[in-house]
């Protein structure tokens, strides 16, 4: 038998191997380079708009994660890192929000992305998230075909959509208000979206639509529109019309004094929107997912600490867009902590059909992540101006509240096709 | 579907592009700069108006309601001359900004335009924070008026006619003024002009304070219909820029003719076809830069030297 001699060489090699083996594999549980992987900061991309036409929606959403980010960073972080953030600026533009994704993505190596108030942004952003299996969270945007057709794996959709606030507005406005609805209607996803969800249900209950408006983005001058709406005369005006484009035709009705006939349904209204306003401008009904004076226990305290978080901000209570923002980012990392890895796959099946209490979310009914569209099925409320407020910051009167099984957006179910957990790469930062 | 209304519509939406060119077309024709800040000073005075109608006057509680109880006209009325003063100091503070990138290619001073109107935004902000603000008006101008069986808005209609006021009272101190035959004068020919005696340096610096000065006016005007946040002024910039260059740069009427056509084509397009409306304008300006690259009442334009 012939036995090779073990030479200078082949010990050093040998040796080599088995401390770099035991570098990574030893039995100690924290070797340096353990460590320098698992104390790594989590990295999280803040993909909200500070500029364009949701800019200060954009930076209510911001405040929303960061608060939350900030609660778990008090507590030792998550899965014991701590967390850090980065923002880029999506402009509320679609194209900003790619860029800015892949950015984030590939050179920050975020482990997950979180914001969008557009639709057209929060589109755009989770195609480039799909396609790299970093989850996403939809936290503000509200086109059903963001839990629809345009449906991903990795995005998780946190607001009400247009169809859930029609579902709650429509039947009641018919039998309150008249059959003829006009349609205004912005002229993007969005506001495609909730049309044609609004068009359906007035079909449905017995209405007709007299006309229907779009309106671009970016339109300040609503006269010949106003117009229109008098020449057709309907019994109520269902608009969807959001951001500056709001704000603008809001201030333009109120001059007209046309805020009370016709009755005008407002698909939602973003706190940061209004905010500030005289009451006239804030005319019809109009949804929200959450307000700050709900009756409800936490609300309270968890405007308090808003406050104590946020002193110097104009916006001295919270609304709907940093609730959704704050509520979003909590359970995100709560899904991370109780499935032990930051693995796209391991925490999206966790988050799928998650059960969320109504105490906890500070509403009326338990809420749950709907495992087919990816969208959090919750309860919507209708709101009005609350004339005679006795605080200044007091400005909606909350009219309904309805639980989330009755408003349900039955058509993103059958239009959402999530692509399946082969289909979307691994992901781990 | 009548057409009266939406003829009357695009002619005060005319009105009102005139108002918030003006500045502009001011500044283009005398100073060869195009002032992307034209929009941050249109912004501006709508703020230091909102200071002078409704001032937050941090431990002075008894002055402030004491001026509180002021007819709201009459703050309105001061607020119309102050803030448009406060806004011509600031636009003439820029003048001696851009000064060092006169006779240099135009790019510096559109650049430096550009940074200033980014300053002016940011400062706006930290100022008056980022929400949306309600500038106050006298109830004499608010509300809704029935003409022709359509409701008018009081305040539209005001403001087409303070527009129409401010282009007339604009025409009147460049042709019936010495001080008009200057400005008129330093854009055909600056080095002219300083030969004749004239403080050049004093003159570029009253122009631009001037022009500034209507953009902050028409900010005051248009933000009751348009909303008052701080980054109101990126919807003036373009339609400004858009306006000078379809009446021809340099040309008042030009301007005053352009702003017309561009409301005209605004207003009917929103009437029959509401999705093409913002487009339309660009579509007209294609229409006319096709037959007439100079624009409508274009002459050799100074920025093609």
């Amino acid at each position: 038998m012939s036995q090779k001699p073990i030479t200078r060489r082949s010990l050093l090699t040998s040796s080599g191997m088995l401390l770099a083996g035991a570098t990574f594999m030893g039995p100690w549980a924290h070797t340096r380079v353990y460590a320098a992987m698992s104390d790594k900061p989590l990295k999280i991309g803040l993909t909200s708009d500070a500029s364009g036409q949701y800019a200060n929606s954009g930076a209510s959403d911001r405040r929303g994660m960061l608060m939350a980010i900030d609660e778990f960073n008090q507590n030792g972080g998550v899965l014991g890192r701590k967390i850090e953030t980065i923002h880029i600026d999506t402009e509320t533009t679609p194209a900003t929000g790619s860029r800015v994704a892949e950015r984030l993505i590939t050179r920050e190596e975020c482990a997950f992305l979180i914001g969008a108030v557009s639709s057209g942004v929060a589109n755009a952003i989770s195609q480039v998230a799909q396609k790299h299996g970093t989850i996403y969270l939809n936290t503000n945007s509200s086109s059903p075909s963001e839990s629809g057709a345009d449906c991903h794996r990795v995005k998780f959709v946190w607001d009400g959509n247009g169809t859930n606030f029609a579902n709650a507005a429509v039947r009641n406005a018919i039998d309150s208000f008249g059959k003829n609805w006009m349609l205004v209607t912005n002229d993007y996803v969005w506001g495609h979206d909730t049309s044609a969800a609004t068009r359906k249900l007035v079909d449905s209950y017995g209405g007709a639509i007299v006309d229907e408006v779009l309106v671009p983005q970016g339109t300040r001058d609503f006269s010949s529109i106003l117009v229109k709406v008098q020449q057709a005369a309907p019994d109520v005006v269902a608009a969807a019309v959001g951001g500056d484009d709001q704000k603008a035709m809001r201030q333009q009705v109120a001059q007209l004094g046309m805020g009370e006939k016709p009755a005008w349904i407002n698909n939602q209204q973003d706190w940061p929107d209004v905010y500030g306003l005289p009451l006239d401008n804030l005319f019809g009904v109009f949804g929200t997912t959450w307000y700050w004076k709900l009756d409800l226990p936490g609300v309270a305290e968890f405007v308090k600490r808003y406050q104590a978080q946020y002193p110097d901000t104009a916006m001295r209570v919270p609304g709907n867009v940093f609730y959704n923002g704050y509520v979003a980012t909590r359970e995100l990392l709560r899904g991370v902590e109780e499935a032990g890895t930051t693995n796209n796959i391991a925490v999206i099946k966790l988050l799928e059909g998650r059960k969320m209490s109504a105490e906890d979310r500070m509403q009326h009914n338990d809420a749950w992540i709907d495992p087919v569209t990816h969208q959090v099925q919750q309860t919507i409320y209708l709101a009005t101006a609350n004339e005679g407020a006795a605080e200044p910051d007091d400005m909606f009167k909350i009219l309904s509240h309805t639980a989330p099984d009755t408003v349900a957006d039955t058509a993103a179910q059958d239009a959402c096709k999530l692509e399946s957990y082969e289909d979307t790469p691994t992901y781990e930062v | 579907m009548t057409l009266l209304p939406h003829i009357l519509n695009g002619l005060t939406l005319g009105l009102l592009f005139a108002l918030i060119a003006l500045g502009f077309m001011l500044i283009v024709s005398v100073m060869e700069v195009i002032n992307l800040a034209h929009g941050s000073l249109f912004a501006l005075g709508a703020y230091f108006a909102l200071w002078v109608i409704a001032p937050e006057l941090a431990g002075f509680a008894e002055v402030a309601e004491a001026y509180a109880g002021l007819p709201i006209a009459l703050r309105y009325g001061l607020a119309l001359v102050i803030a448009p003063l406060g806004v011509a100091a600031v636009g003439m503070g820029l003048e001696v900004c851009l000064r060092r990138t006169y006779g240099k290619a135009p790019l510096y001073g559109l650049l430096l335009t550009f940074g200033a109107a980014l300053v002016l935004e940011e400062l706006i902000r930290t100022v008056w924070g980022p929400t949306e603000q309600h500038l106050p008006l006298p109830d004499a101008i608010n509300g809704a008026t029935l003409f022709v069986g359509i409701i008018y808005s009081k305040y539209k209609l005001y403001a087409a006619g303070f527009a129409l006021v401010a282009v007339f009272c604009v025409w009147l101190f460049l042709e019936k003024t010495p001080y008009g035959a200057i400005v008129k004068a330093g854009a055909h020919d600056s080095e002219m002009v300083r030969a004749l005696g004239i403080d050049l340096g004093r003159f570029r610096m009253l122009v631009f304070g001037l022009g500034a000065a209507l953009a902050g006016l028409a900010g005051i005007v248009m933000v009751p219909i348009w909303g008052l946040r701080p980054h109101v002024g990126i919807d003036v910039v373009i339609p400004a820029f858009l306006i000078i260059v379809l009446g021809g740069v340099g040309s008042f009427w030009g301007a005053v003719v352009a702003s017309i056509l561009v409301g005209l084509a605004v207003g009917l397009t929103g009437a029959y076809a509401t999705e093409w409306s913002l487009i339309s304008m660009y579509l007209l300006l294609i229409l006319v830069l096709t037959f007439r690259a100079r624009g409508l009442f274009g002459r050799k334009s100074i920025l093609e030297n």
